[in-house]
């Protein structure tokens, strides 16, 4: 396979997840400006822009936030390099360029979404039209993930899922971090009922919701929710469930078994770590330390990734 | 599809019944059908602009239908050209026989850019410089033929010709069961074949490794290029993904240097190696030509194979296949007149408003006069340029192209089609069993391309 042709493929796949990623914040800010906007909380449409790493970005264009140009910044503005409609192009145009490596099911589902996004992008949206765009963008990464496994499970499929997990890995913890760093400024809320409303909202967000539900007993306290996110095996977005795939697809990998090993050095203290670490450790230590660490790290792989296989 | 006025012809029959019995609401939906799968499937142009919707080529319901004896014809008329420029290439870049016969004057080949000095004395593998061609054909009578042009360097549109059979068949399923349409989809498969039977000497591979080189995707014939690799399983490659080390060729892979046996390449000479070409070229492979004439890789088509398809060297084709093949050529050439020529400038300027005036290097239906169409004022437009640089031009005669029925605004009315059937040219020479014709869609309109309001069709041929 081309190094190229590697790069492009983990890119793609990155690019669909951060799609829904930021779609899904999107949801949880929509959803968190449907309660009273309680004392002692950041505004959500600035945390939910802090979480995708957008804030930046967003103050040098607007100069207050609102509702309406979140929105549009997050999802359509040609400015933000993670609106969902430049991870759509931008994992469109790399899908043009390794068709060869996707069956035409993959190839379809990335330019169906394409099409349709530029549809959508010229008649814009009114306010109640978000939780449809972000319903769509979803499904639109759901048909992706879907296609992909009419794929060879050859290398090239596991580039696709190494990048998937390591945005994913990404996403999920600055997930976590909004909630635990910017919600919460204030420490006599943590686990009060408006914090627990506040797991639930990200929860859901993550799809998590009823599954939390199913794994844990009893009533939802933080600890529980913090342990279903970051170690519990089962769930899909949990960083321990990403970095056991990244371990996986990258140990998959039939081609320079040196560079595999390298990488797999680097990555394999956080894993045994992650899979043998007890939740109250974790936050005892502050789970926003932990994040932040952990985010580096990912990083740090991702960086690896690039210097062995892609140049 | 009409044999007169109003008599169908026989093989049009159940087209014409299955027209009838579509409504225009059916029509209409079947259009939007159509076009949602071209974007779908991505088979657009791109355009500069990296904002505005990509474009697509209008698609014509209707296919047009050869019979086999018909088609028999111009398979034997298309492989014999094929051949006979092949054989031409091979001729001028050794020992120049046609020269030396006084069939060609030698000026008119070696001063044309499209001539690639680099080349003299060298012979690629089964001596193909060209082994996928393309010949433009029009059709002005029942058994006349007419080749416009041939294209012997990175012909494009042959995915059209497959991707347009592809929605015939999905949108049309019945009209495959009544009607016995020879398959062309094994063409990919049929050009995978031709390439590695191209292999260079020194390929030890039993299965040479191919790639396509493509300049990327800002080329307009980029679907097409990452459609026929996808097709063929290979490898679409930018010039950056390829280098040269000790006397081979190779391509950046996870696994390391991977070594190349055939480019099948979509780029022009000129990009092709800095070294030899143009050294401003930023894409382009460093070497790659020193590896070609060693024998350790095959460049298709060869680079200097574009001199056969010179508009200049048109009008010598049918000599060239009595002189290298001995026969009497099957399809005719186009009456042209060399404007280079004081005797034939002079007829061209006397009876200009009833030629076709073509510059030697335009394509695309750009740079042409339609002298029966023009206003004065263009006309002497071109009366000067053709007085001021008389060998920059060619004319012919209008043809009066044929037309095929074409869905306009839910009507049938006749359009005007040309047609480009695909010949490969490896171990074996051979012709796709269909083609890609283009239709001027516009009424009146004698221009198919599509960059000027042309249109496509799905090109049927049927089984014996």
């Amino acid at each position: 396979m081309l190094s190229r042709t590697a790069e492009y493929l983990y890119w793609i796949s990155r690019y669909m997840e951060r799609a829904e990623t930021t779609a899904r914040l999107l949801d949880v800010g929509y959803r968190m400006s449907l309660f009273p906007n309680p004392s002692g909380y950041n505004n959500e449409w600035e945390s939910v822009l802090s979480a995708s790493g957008s804030i930046e970005g967003y103050k040098n264009k607007y100069d207050t936030i609102e509702q309406k140009n979140v929105e549009d910044y997050l999802f359509f503005d040609e400015s933000n390099p993670s609106s969902v409609y430049n991870c759509i192009l931008n994992a469109r145009n790399n899908a043009l360029v390794v068709r060869t490596s996707f069956t035409p099911e993959s190839w379809l589902a990335i330019n169906k979404t394409y099409q349709e996004i530029l549809n959508l992008k010229e008649k814009k949206f009114t306010k109640s039209d978000l939780p449809d765009l972000t319903e769509w963008t979803i499904e639109q990464v759901n048909l992706f993930r879907g296609s992909l496994s009419s794929l060879l499970r050859n290398d090239g499929y596991n580039f696709l899922f190494l990048g998937l997990f390591i945005e994913r890995a990404d996403n999920s913890a600055r997930l976590l971090d909004v909630k635990y760093f910017v919600l919460l400024p204030k420490p006599q809320y943590v686990g009060g009922n408006i914090d627990n409303m506040q797991w639930s909202i990200l929860l859901r967000s993550l799809s998590s919701f009823r599954a939390f539900r199913w794994a844990y007993d009893g009533n939802i306290t933080a600890t529980k929710i913090a342990d279903f996110l970051v170690l519990n095996n089962n769930c899909p977005r949990s960083l321990s469930f990403c970095i056991q795939n990244i371990v996986k697809h990258l140990t998959n990998l039939t081609c320079s078994p040196e560079k595999v090993g390298r990488i797999y050095n680097n990555l394999k203290d956080l894993n045994t770590k992650i899979q043998e670490e007890k939740i109250e450790t974790i936050v005892e230590y502050g789970l926003h330390q932990f994040v932040t660490q952990f985010i580096r790290k990912i990083s740090s792989v991702d960086n690896e990734i690039h210097k062995e296989f892609f140049n | 599809m009409y044999q007169s006025e109003s008599v169908i012809r026989n093989h049009y029959n159940n087209i014409n019944d299955w027209l009838d019995q579509m409504t225009s609401k059916v029509i209409l939906e079947k259009n939007a059908e159509a076009e949602t799968h071209f974007r779908n499937i991505g088979i657009t142009f791109s355009t500069n602009n990296e904002t505005a919707r990509e474009r697509i080529i209008p698609f014509d319901l209707i296919p047009r239908i050869f019979t086999y004896t018909e088609w028999l014809r111009l398979e034997r008329g298309v492989i014999q050209r094929a051949k006979a420029l092949n054989a031409f290439l091979a001729d001028i870049y050794n020992q120049g026989e046609i020269i030396k016969a006084n069939i060609i004057p030698k000026e008119i080949i070696y001063k044309k850019k499209s001539f690639e000095p680099s080349m003299f004395g060298f012979s690629p593998p089964r001596d193909i410089y060209s082994p996928i061609i393309g010949i433009d054909l029009v059709r002005t009578g029942p058994n006349d033929y007419f080749v416009l042009e041939d294209n012997c360097r990175t012909p494009s549109g042959v995915s059209y010709m497959l991707e347009n059979r592809e929605i015939m068949m999905r949108m049309f399923p019945d009209l495959f069961h009544n009607n016995r349409v020879t398959p062309i989809d094994d063409y990919p498969t049929r050009l995978l074949q031709t390439l590695m039977s191209l292999a260079p000497i020194k390929c030890e591979n039993p299965e040479p490794v191919c790639v396509l080189l493509t300049p990327g995707p800002l080329n307009s014939a980029y679907y097409e290029h990452s459609f026929l690799s996808d097709q063929m399983g290979i490898e679409m490659v930018e010039s950056t993904d390829l280098f040269v080390e000790g006397k081979y060729l190779y391509m950046k892979t996870v696994d390391g240097p991977k070594r190349v046996d055939v480019v099948y390449r979509r780029i022009d000479d000129d990009f092709l190696d800095p070294l030899c070409f143009n050294p401003q070229s930023v894409i382009g492979i460093p070497g790659i030509m020193d590896v070609y004439r060693t024998g350790g890789v095959n460049i298709c088509s060869a680079p200097g194979a574009g001199i056969a398809d010179d508009k200049a060297i048109y009008i010598y084709v049918p000599e060239m296949i009595k002189f290298y093949l001995g026969e009497q050529p099957i399809l005719d050439n186009v009456e042209t007149w060399n404007c280079e020529k004081e005797q034939e400038l002079k007829y061209v300027l006397d009876n200009i408003n009833e030629l076709v005036v073509k510059e030697v290097d335009g394509s695309g239906g750009y740079g042409m006069l339609i002298g029966p169409k023009s206003s004065k004022s263009s006309i002497d437009e071109f009366k000067t340029k053709l007085s001021t640089n008389p060998k920059g031009y060619i004319a012919q005669p209008l043809l009066d192209l044929s037309f095929s029925p074409t869905l306009i605004k839910n009507q049938v009315e006749g359009r005007r089609v040309d047609l480009r059937p695909f010949c490969l040219i490896g171990e074996k020479a051979q012709l796709s069993s269909g083609g890609l014709t283009r239709v001027a869609m516009n009424e009146g309109s004698f221009v198919v391309n599509s960059s000027q309001g042309g249109g496509v069709k799905d090109t049927w041929v049927l089984a014996e």
